[in-house]
């Protein structure tokens, strides 16, 4: 199920991408500069993984950089208004979820094309993440959180931990289970799925509602890096996870993904993203960048797809 | 009032026409009764200013939808178009050279969304979603987070300005919805422009040159999120990165609301001039009562939700 | 080797269809016995394949019921088929591209793993294994379905059926898209097969297939059961026979037509996208020519690429002597028209009014100024509506509202506003009711007798002899004859279109 053919690709990009930038951007190559890069990366891994599975199905979610947003909002201001983080995170993850749960139904059972659905709700979390942030407090919600971005476990930053349980979770969910089986069914052969008698529109919806968690669970560290929630703090992120993860060899189409790819395209955007800071690239500037990238894997993809499919 | 309207022998895109309007007097009568500033000749002259801007950028995605396509790029079109304008006014002090630069930046944006579509066969939401970025980012990198302002009165009379009594946005919208009404429905592009959209393989082998008229909607649609441009930056007498934002949402909650199918083949530029009012008298309504602007994302999108919603469940009435 | 005196495995009593208007199948009964490969064989809309669906549970009969073994059994799901063994080998469409072999295989019944909720691997790639040895197919489990080949898909489409235990396997033409090779390693596994006692219903068109393959045959026509024989007991005429001979309905008479005129258009040799192989033929002024031919033998793909809607990869296509570019806008302004297979899809916008479906085509020479007239553009079509007498309320009514035949005529009549000359029609009278269909025959040869020419593919060869004045035939992407008038028989149709001897 791994998509062998486009890895080397991104990570020829991304030794491409290391060998160049240490060689032109001050301060690129060393252990504390990549120790940074991996942890931002993380965030957008955490975006990314279920993003895979959800581009995978042949489908998009557009509103998870407004999602997290407002998760960040709704961990602080749950922390601060009871007192307690513990019920802040609960909230979060919550919230997060309902999002995902939104989408899934808005698609699955009203059969809305994805871009729609999430255009939608996208400009609803967005409008809760202002609504509820105005005229609150949305920081210095406190040590315990902050350890999460800042802290170590046995010489790991948390966050790569996070990260590295994430993939983990996510290659045993597609590689070993049904759900997995399902969700590459969804995007390569949907009849083949209702004829196997399995639940389309319950996978379907589950893809988008693990989604929503995920975003919950980054929204953990980001509130813990910001010290707080923000209404607009990851306004686009979206974009960043689909970019990296069309670049990381996952088709649009037919059900054809790899996590692998989507770690490496994540850190590929990483990368890109640090170096272009460290040469004092402004970040609008950058965004157009990635964007650059996202639509020339897109024209290969494009151009790449249409000879193949069944062989016939 | 179904049976009204059919005694009176109205085609269904009449009628549904007639039900917006209605809704539109109810939300509007609502509203007088609960603001008694709604219906002062300041607050309605500014809504239908708004609301105009609103039409023109929606109403080049009304024809790219017609098409069965999408546009989700011309809110950060407006943005680049509007700074390159800025720009290339404050170089020249030629209000004529702005406008051009606006307008051809457009178009040319309309343009490579349209080849991208139709020559390279990426997905209309991806195409413009990518563009959406690029231009944003290059929008944002162009302006350097500076603010140009300050423009010749004969510019800002585009936008600020009165004739008659009525703001000039207003002749604008009358005047774009004429002609793309009368393009749409009197010439033989704009029969091949809905066909292609109602069924593009069977207008394709009834010989309709289907690539083409994607081609020419999108750039369409790109030209008048040029013109847009030019109205906003007018009335703002500022250009910075971030302007327009909010638009894209917006021009979309209009072409929907006015009940064009995001399916294609069936909506009129009427329609969504009377889904921009809609939109804009709700927005104001909001404004007028105090509601936080912060709420205005989130009302946007759930009547984006419901208006499609909608059509998706009478499509399936309708066995489509 | 026939169980003759056993009791069947399965059998199909009395079955009897109806689809709205149309008796798909009227009494038909069907016995399957293990170990024999039972051969189906009829036209095209015999009630072959309608009676297949009733096998593995996908269509409900109207009428009749199934045994097992003798005795009756209920029937109501695909599930309750699959319980009684029935399996249907598909082409393609059960398979998911990017999972692998062995996935595809367990799909939906993957083993499960001591720890709950994972699938185990290890004995889902080994059972895997087992059935494709079973099978002689040397491919590791582990590959992506993506990238096989069409016989080795349908392979794995026996293997997962087997997987199932399955007892009855359906097989529709499958060697329609197989090599030679393929076709011998397939027989060999049925062979193994019947060993093993497994029941076989076998849809053909290939006589040689039928004689070295099957114990049992069985001829439908018309939805009715005509002869069921042993093998060994019939002759390759006499099913030839049997399958054509019927009363026709004579009410349409072709009448005298005008001497045919100059050679207006004409396919040289070509290839398309479509698949179709070193193609030519002519088709002259004022005459109706046939392209017959099985399902799947290209007759669609000739006409897509006649109209540019297939690309050339080779030859060309002349009309009146002129190389047409390859695009329908193209052909349509030469004076092209295609009445495609699918008129809901493909020659309609449901969802557009009369008046609309009818104006399409003709845009640009009604309106050569680009500018569109309502009123002028609703006369042209009042007057085409009742030219074709079209049972509309008139040109604002909504398309999808009319019947089959109806639409049909919207079809048509768009090409006549264009002012065509060159008719390309697709099976211009499937799914239209009889009363119809004499109108459209008689409207295509007033066009005839008007001069113009006419390409016309139909699967009714009852029908290509009535109405045609020669014919040519299609096996497999290639034209494997052409009929003249005299020749022009259902059975030298149907000679020509299968694999015979």
């Amino acid at each position: 199920m791994g998509s062998l053919q486009r890895l080397p690709g991104v990570a020829w990009l991304l030794l491409a991408l290391l060998l160049g930038l240490s060689a032109i951007a001050p301060g690129f190559a060393s252990a504390a500069n990549a120790l940074n890069v991996a942890q931002q990366a993380t965030l957008l891994l955490l975006l990314a993984l279920p993003m895979t599975l959800i581009i995978m199905t042949e489908g998009l979610d557009l509103s998870m950089g407004a999602s997290l947003s407002l998760c960040t909002v709704v961990l602080a201001v749950t922390s601060l208004g009871s007192g307690s983080l513990a019920l802040g995170i609960a909230a979060a993850l919550l919230a997060g979820v309902l999002i995902g749960l939104l989408n899934g139904v808005l698609i699955a059972w009203l059969d809305l094309p994805p871009f729609v659905a999430t255009l939608g709700t996208l400009g609803v979390a967005q409008g809760l993440a202002l609504v509820l942030a105005e005229g609150r407090s949305t920081s210095g919600v406190g040590d315990g959180l902050a350890t999460l971005w800042n802290g170590a476990v046995a010489g790991l930053p948390v966050p790569l931990l996070f990260a590295v349980v994430a993939w983990a979770v996510f290659h045993v969910l597609l590689h070993h289970t049904r759900f997995g089986v399902a969700v590459v069914a969804l995007g390569g052969n949907r009849e083949a799925l209702k004829l196997a008698g399995m639940n389309e529109r319950g996978s379907l919806v589950a893809v988008y509602a693990l989604g929503g968690l995920f975003v919950g669970l980054a929204a953990l560290l980001l509130g813990s890096r910001l010290g707080g929630g923000h209404p607009t703090a990851a306004i686009g992120m979206e974009f960043d996870a689909i970019a990296a993860v069309a670049v990381g060899g996952t088709l649009f189409e037919r059900g054809k993904g790899s996590l692998g790819g989507t770690v490496l395209g994540v850190l590929a955007v990483g990368v890109m993203r640090n170096g272009l800071n460290l040469l004092s690239m402004p970040s609008s500037l950058q965004v157009a960048a990635v964007g650059a990238v996202v639509i020339a894997a897109l024209v290969l993809d494009s151009l790449r797809g249409q000879h193949r499919g069944f062989a016939s | 009032m179904s049976t009204l309207a059919q005694k009176i022998h109205l085609a269904p895109e009449q009628r549904s026409l007639l039900l917006r309007l209605v809704v539109l007097l109810l939300i509007g009568t609502g509203l007088a009764l609960v603001s008694s500033a709604f219906l002062g000749a300041n607050n309605l002259l500014n809504l239908l200013r708004q609301a105009s801007l609103v039409f023109l950028l929606a109403s080049g995605l009304t024809l790219v939808i017609l098409c069965g396509g999408l546009d989700l790029s011309i809110g950060a079109n407006v943005a680049m178009s509007a700074c390159l304008a800025a720009t290339v006014m404050k170089a020249t002090g030629s209000p004529l050279a702005g406008c051009a630069a606006g307008l051809a930046s457009g178009l040319l944006v309309g343009g490579v969304n349209g080849l991208l579509v139709t020559r390279v066969r990426v997905p209309p939401f991806i195409a413009t979603y990518g563009t959406l970025w690029i231009l944003h980012g290059l929008t944002y990198w162009f302006m350097a987070g500076d603010t140009i302002h300050g423009f010749p009165p004969a510019f800002r009379f585009l936008g600020s300005g009165y004739w008659l009594g009525v703001p000039v946005p207003v002749f604008l919208m009358i005047g774009v919805l004429a002609l793309g009404t009368l393009f749409l429905q009197y010439t033989t592009m704009g029969q091949e422009i809905y066909a292609t959209g109602s069924n593009t393989e069977a207008a394709a082998l009834s010989g309709v040159p289907v690539l083409n008229r994607r081609l020419l909607v999108y750039m369409l649609s790109g030209g008048m999120a040029g013109l847009a441009s030019l109205v906003f930056l007018a009335r703002l007498n500022s250009a910075e990165g971030d302007m327009g934002e909010a638009l894209t949402l917006q021009a979309v909650g209009a072409v929907l609301i006015g009940g064009t199918s995001l399916f294609g083949g069936t909506g009129t530029l009427a329609g969504t001039l009377v889904g921009a009012l809609v939109l804009t008298v709700v927005l104001n309504g909001m404004n007028l009562l105090a509601i936080s602007a912060n709420w205005q994302p989130l009302i946007t999108g759930v009547i984006v939700i419901v208006s499609v919603a909608a059509d998706a469940l009478s499509r399936r009435r309708s066995g489509d | 080797m026939s169980h003759g005196d056993q009791a069947p495995l399965l059998s199909l009593k009395g079955i009897t269809k109806r689809f709205t208007g149309v008796l798909a199948l009227d009494q038909v009964s069907i016995d399957l016995h293990g170990g024999e490969v039972h051969m189906l064989m009829g036209e095209n809309g015999a009630g072959k394949s309608t009676l297949m669906k009733v096998l593995c549970g996908a269509y409900k009969p109207d009428e009749g019921h199934f045994e097992s073994h003798g005795q009756p059994v209920q029937v109501h799901s695909t599930a309750d088929a699959q319980r009684l063994g029935v399996a249907v080998i598909f082409q393609e469409y059960s398979l998911v591209p990017h999972l692998s072999i062995a996935h595809n295989i367990f799909l939906g019944r993957e083993p499960r793993h001591r720890v709950p909720g994972l699938i185990d691997h290890g004995r889902m790639h080994r059972e895997a294994r087992t059935v494709l040895d079973r099978l002689g197919l040397d491919i590791d489990t582990q590959r992506e379905v993506d990238g096989l080949g069409v016989a080795q898909q349908q392979m794995i489409e026996i293997a997962k059926a087997l997987s199932q235990n399955a007892r009855i396997l359906v097989l529709d033409e499958p060697t329609a898209a197989l090599s030679e090779r393929e076709t011998e390693r397939l027989f060999a596994v049925i062979a193994d097969l019947k060993r093993d006692g497994v029941a076989m219903a076998y849809i053909s068109h290939r006589m040689a297939e039928v004689f070295s393959l099957g114990d049992r045959v069985t001829v439908l026509r018309d939805g009715k059961h005509v002869a069921t024989m042993l093998a060994g007991e019939a002759t390759a005429d006499e099913l030839v026979t049997l399958m054509v001979g019927r009363k026709v309905d004579m009410s349409y008479h072709r009448g005298e037509r005008p001497a045919r005129g100059p050679c207006v258009l004409e396919l040289r040799g070509a290839n398309s996208t479509g698949g179709i192989r070193d193609v030519s033929l002519k088709v002259h002024a004022g005459e109706i020519v046939g392209l017959a031919g099985l399902v799947g033998s290209g007759r669609t793909e000739v006409a897509r690429a006649i109209f540019g809607a297939d690309a050339l990869t080779a030859g060309e296509v002349l009309v009146n002597g002129e190389r047409l570019k390859g695009r329908p806008t193209d052909s349509r302004s030469k004076g092209l028209g295609l009445i495609p297979e699918s008129r809901k899809q493909q020659g309609l916008a449901l969802a557009r009014t009369v008046g609309d479906n009818l104006l399409i085509s003709g845009l640009r020479k009604l309106f050569a100024s680009g500018l569109y007239r309502p009123r002028k553009a609703l006369a042209h079509a009042s007057s085409m509506i009742s030219t074709m007498r079209i049972a509309t309320r008139g040109p604002r009514q909504l398309s999808r509202n009319l019947s089959g035949g109806n639409q049909q005529k919207i079809v048509i009549g768009k090409w006549l506003l264009a002012g065509t000359r060159i008719y390309l029609f697709d099976e211009p009278t499937r799914g239209i009711d009889v009363g119809a269909k004499e109108e459209i025959f008689r409207l295509i040869d007033k066009l005839v007798n008007e001069g113009c020419a006419v390409l016309m593919i139909s699967s009714e060869l009852g029908e290509v002899v009535r109405v045609c004045d020669r014919a040519y035939v299609m096996k497999e992407k290639r034209v494997a004859g052409e009929v003249s008038r005299a020749d022009l028989s259902e059975s030298n149709l149907l000679r020509l279109a299968m694999h015979h001897g």
